[in-house]
């Protein structure tokens, strides 16, 4: 930790200062610093850029360039601000992507949503946003969100020309003697999700892989800025509905910094609980898709026979099994009915009683291993550079887990410990959300524990307990919160200006992003029959990588 | 004449076919839903019963829609063909005593050309779609039925060797306990190449819907896909058919001889299918061919050799 405060010292800054337990946080007096900054972090280990998030001050003229470098290894972590003046032509800086590949894309979505320039940058291509966008930056705060609205028409026939435009291009530098083609590999296709890979394939022999992402764009980072502070939880909790609590968790740990609240223990240990449920409710589906794209539906029967009895807990607690709305700043947001544990404990004895004819047929599965256990293969140093994180960076052997690296919520007082696997492969992936299914049985069970014995004590209460009062205007400030979310980390930046009712900027780095960006990566040389398993084994959730 | 109308239209013709389609699609979704831990058509009839007759008459009032840029013949044909080719092999097969349509001295060799024909005409289908996941389903199924075609046919060989005669009739009426312990290997061997030609898990490749999108299947609809449909069951009634007609020992049952025998030993191999297809995902095209060729054939070849070694051991005498 004083490695990093000494070493970004030697630097021009405005500020250098210790933030939370693991975070340093600081401001550069000049962008041209920021590469020299950057290779020297790299040196140290900090080897991870988690994302780049840049917050439009349009009174200041400023665009504040926010980078989260991270050290998955020592967890040793950086915020790093630089300011920009805001105008469009004199808006750039430069590329970090040499250094960390992972700004390859958190840069062109930079570019993208606030036309940040970045120089240097080797694709830097509009991501995300539909091509009605194109030339305007929507998250810039003078952009007309109404006025683009309204030409709704005309906004859908620039979406079809240009995609007709681009079938019609796309294979004009073909050989037309080979047997090179395209192929349009979804936004519809039986396993796609709404996504479209452009695969450039020979045969069956696959080139390269390049992903158009964005069709579910719901631009939530704006969306919340419309909003209340209680009523962006619906916005923040739609980042993927299969697992929509911890996102809440997240999002409410950053309002309570600002706001200055400490929540009760009881509902600590609800975030917990739900969370545990939710990730639960979320690896049951990606256990299910694993082999749904080997062409083997049963598992995904099976698991979703079982996730109905979780959904069944969540039902009862929230009213509603999906999108439930359960988190808010300031606690949980209703009381418990103990006999809601009686639904909790019938999911928990349906689980023990099934879990172990999953495991005899399929994840000892021999055909599956044949087919996943060498290919998708992700080292540990990759993982690092590109910033995964989840089960795609245990999968490889990195030991990253946010509930032990930065306990939020009561995961500080439970005993957990990390579930890694070394292969790094498709199969290694498959094998960790197995394991960490079981973890997280294991946690709620204990956490199930901790309430009864501490209601039964009187120590909770659990129809009072669950709320601490959460101011409606928040003075200024920012803060960082991250969570262990199903598919890995997520980091929320949330800025508010002085006597704020909504967010004035809220980040969302969703690890879906990063895992998506490895595509190419692990398709190129492999068949066309690889694509849908390594898709499947990256646990992609289109929610939070479109946003 | 009448007697040749009979057979044609209802047993063991067209009639036959549609009544065994439907019943095998319904049985199909019950069977599987109870593996899958579903409850499967449960609404139309007892147990979801009317259900399959629903789907395929909606099938068949739907739109067929030919796309642009198709080649019409071949796209609209080869499902016509698919069908009567996959119907003919039926008219070889022994059903009952003394009951066959055909009593051919050939027999085998019909059967095997009529169900290797098969997937070529799906490969057109495939060819004819202007489609590239549908081209690439073709090649697919083309590569698919190359290899294990050479397996099936040496299975199926077996026991037209150790019983000297290619006429399935023949082949049924020597048949014994004792032969079908002799003909077990070549049983398996005949069991998963029928595995591969029929495109069930693990070798379901040609139309992985995950991967190439149903490969030829992909622009079908309507009637054409309805017809491939049924090609498709009628299809596995062939091979299921010959399975039992060559290797166990087709109508020949325990107190009396009856279709009712027959038909229980074709739901059997049915069954053991669809539980391999509920609990093995897709292999790959790379991975089948290199089953194909460095098992499969080998052990079928040494196969024929332990065939033609228990003949000349305890079937020279017959």
């Amino acid at each position: 930790m004083d490695y990093v405060k000494k070493l970004i010292s030697e630097f021009d800054c405005e500020y250098v200062e210790k933030y939370k337990k693991t975070w340093t946080k600081a401001k550069l007096n000049s962008k041209d610093d920021l590469l020299d900054v950057a290779k020297a972090l790299k040196k140290e280990g900090l080897r991870s850029l988690s994302t780049v998030s840049p917050t439009d001050f349009v009174d200041a003229g400023i665009m504040e360039m926010n980078y989260f470098f991270e050290d998955l290894d020592t967890k040793r972590n950086l915020w790093l601000k630089v300011n920009l003046p805001r105008e469009i032509e004199k808006c750039e800086i430069e590329s970090l992507s040499i250094e960390f590949p992972s700004a390859l894309w958190h840069e062109r979505e930079a570019y993208s949503m606030f036309g940040v320039n970045f120089l240097n940058h080797p694709d830097l291509r509009d991501i995300i946003k539909s091509e009605d966008f194109h030339g305007v930056y929507p998250f810039r705060k003078d952009f007309d969100w109404l006025a683009h609205e309204k030409n709704v028409v005309q906004n859908m026939q620039t979406i079809v020309d240009s995609f007709k435009k681009e079938q019609e291009e796309n294979e004009v530098d073909l050989d037309p003697d080979s047997s090179e083609t395209i192929l349009n590999w979804g936004p519809t296709h039986p396993a796609s999700g709404p996504i479209r890979l452009r695969v450039h394939c020979d045969g069956e022999d696959v080139i390269s892989v390049d992903p158009d992402i964005g069709y579910v764009w719901r631009a939530l980072e704006h969306l919340v800025t419309q909003k209340d502070f209680i009523g962006s939880i619906v916005a923040v909790e739609r980042l993927c509905f299969m697992d929509n609590i911890n996102s809440m968790t997240g999002y409410a740990m950053a309002v309570e910094e600002i706001a200055g609240v400490e929540i009760t223990p009881f509902a600590s240990w609800m975030r917990v609980l739900l969370g545990e449920t939710a990730r639960i409710s979320s690896h049951f589906m990606g256990l299910g898709m694993f082999f749904n794209n080997m062409g083997l539906h049963t598992l995904a029967m099976w698991n979703m026979d079982t996730r109905e009895f979780f959904l069944d807990f969540l039902e009862s607690y929230s009213g509603a099994r999906i999108a439930t709305a359960a988190i808010e700043p300031g606690g949980v947001r209703y009381g418990l009915d103990m006999a809601m544990f009686d639904e909790l404990q019938k999911a928990l004895d349906k689980f023990d009683s099934t879990v172990g004819e999953v495991e005899a047929v399929f994840v000892n599965n021999p055909t599956m291993k044949l087919r996943a256990d060498k290919v998708g293969v992700l080292s540990a140093d990759e993982v690092h550079k590109f910033g995964l994180s989840g089960i795609v960076a245990r999968g490889s052997g990195v030991k990253t887990d946010i509930r032990i690296d930065e306990p939020y919520a009561a995961y500080g007082e439970l005993d957990i410990e990390y579930i890694t696997q070394e292969g790094g492969s498709a199969k290694d992936r498959f094998m960790m959300l197995f394991r960490d299914l079981k973890q997280s049985v294991d946690i709620i069970k204990k956490a199930k524990a901790h309430i009864e014995k501490a209601v039964a004590s009187g120590e909770m209460n659990p129809t009072k307990d669950h709320m601490v009062k959460v101011p409606k205007k928040l003075p200024k400030g920012e803060a960082v919160s991250r969570v262990e979310w199903a598919r890995g980390e997520v980091l929320m930046h949330l800025v508010t200006e002085e006597k704020a009712k909504t967010p004035y900027r809220l980040k969302l780095r969703a690890p879906s992003f990063n895992h998506t960006m490895m595509l190419n990566h692990l398709l190129a040389g492999q068949t066309l029959s690889d694509i849908p398993l390594i898709f499947g084994s990256l646990y992609i959730c289109q929610g939070d990588l479109d946003r | 004449m009448s007697e040749s109308l009979f057979q044609s239209f209802i047993f063991p013709g067209l009639l036959y076919v549609l009544v065994w389609t439907v019943g095998l699609f319904w049985f199909f979704r019950k069977f599987m839903a109870a593996l899958h831990k579903r409850v499967g058509p449960s609404f139309n009839g007892k147990g979801g019963s009317y259900q399959t007759l629903f789907d395929l008459s909606k099938l068949l009032t739907k739109e067929s829609i030919t796309p642009d840029g198709v080649n019409p013949y071949l796209f609209s044909i080869m499902p016509l063909l698919a069908v009567i080719f996959a119907m003919l092999p039926s008219a070889f097969i022994p059903w009952m005593d003394g009951m066959v349509v055909v009593d051919s001295n050939y027999g085998l060799l019909a059967l095997v050309v009529l169900i290797g024909i098969e997937p070529f005409l799906l490969f057109l289908t495939g060819f004819g779609s202007n489609n590239k996941y549908s081209f690439l389903g073709g090649v697919r199924i083309l590569t698919q039925a190359i290899s294990m075609e050479t397996s099936f046919l040496l299975a199926a060989l077996s026991p037209a060797l150790l019983f000297s005669t290619m006429n399935l009739t023949a082949i049924v009426e020597q048949s014994s306990w004792f032969s079908f312990l002799v003909l077990i290997p070549g049983f398996i061997i005949y069991f998963i190449a029928l595995l591969g030609l029929l495109e069930q898990p693990p070798f379901n490749i040609p139309d992985a819907e995950q991967e190439i999108v149903y490969g030829f299947y992909t622009e079908y609809s309507g009637t054409n896909y309805f017809l491939l449909q049924l090609a498709m069951f009628a299809e596995f009634m062939a091979v299921f058919a010959g399975a039992v007609t060559l290797f166990l020992g087709a109508y020949k049952g325990i107190f009396f001889d009856s279709y009712f025998f027959f038909f229980m030993k074709m739901m059997g191999i049915a069954i053991v299918m669809m539980t391999m297809r509920a609990a093995t995902p897709r292999i790959t095209l790379s991975q089948m061919l290199n089953f194909s060729w460095k098992y499969m054939v080998p052990i079928a070849l040494v196969n024929i050799a332990w065939v033609l070694l228990a003949k000349s051991l305890w079937f020279m005498g017959a």
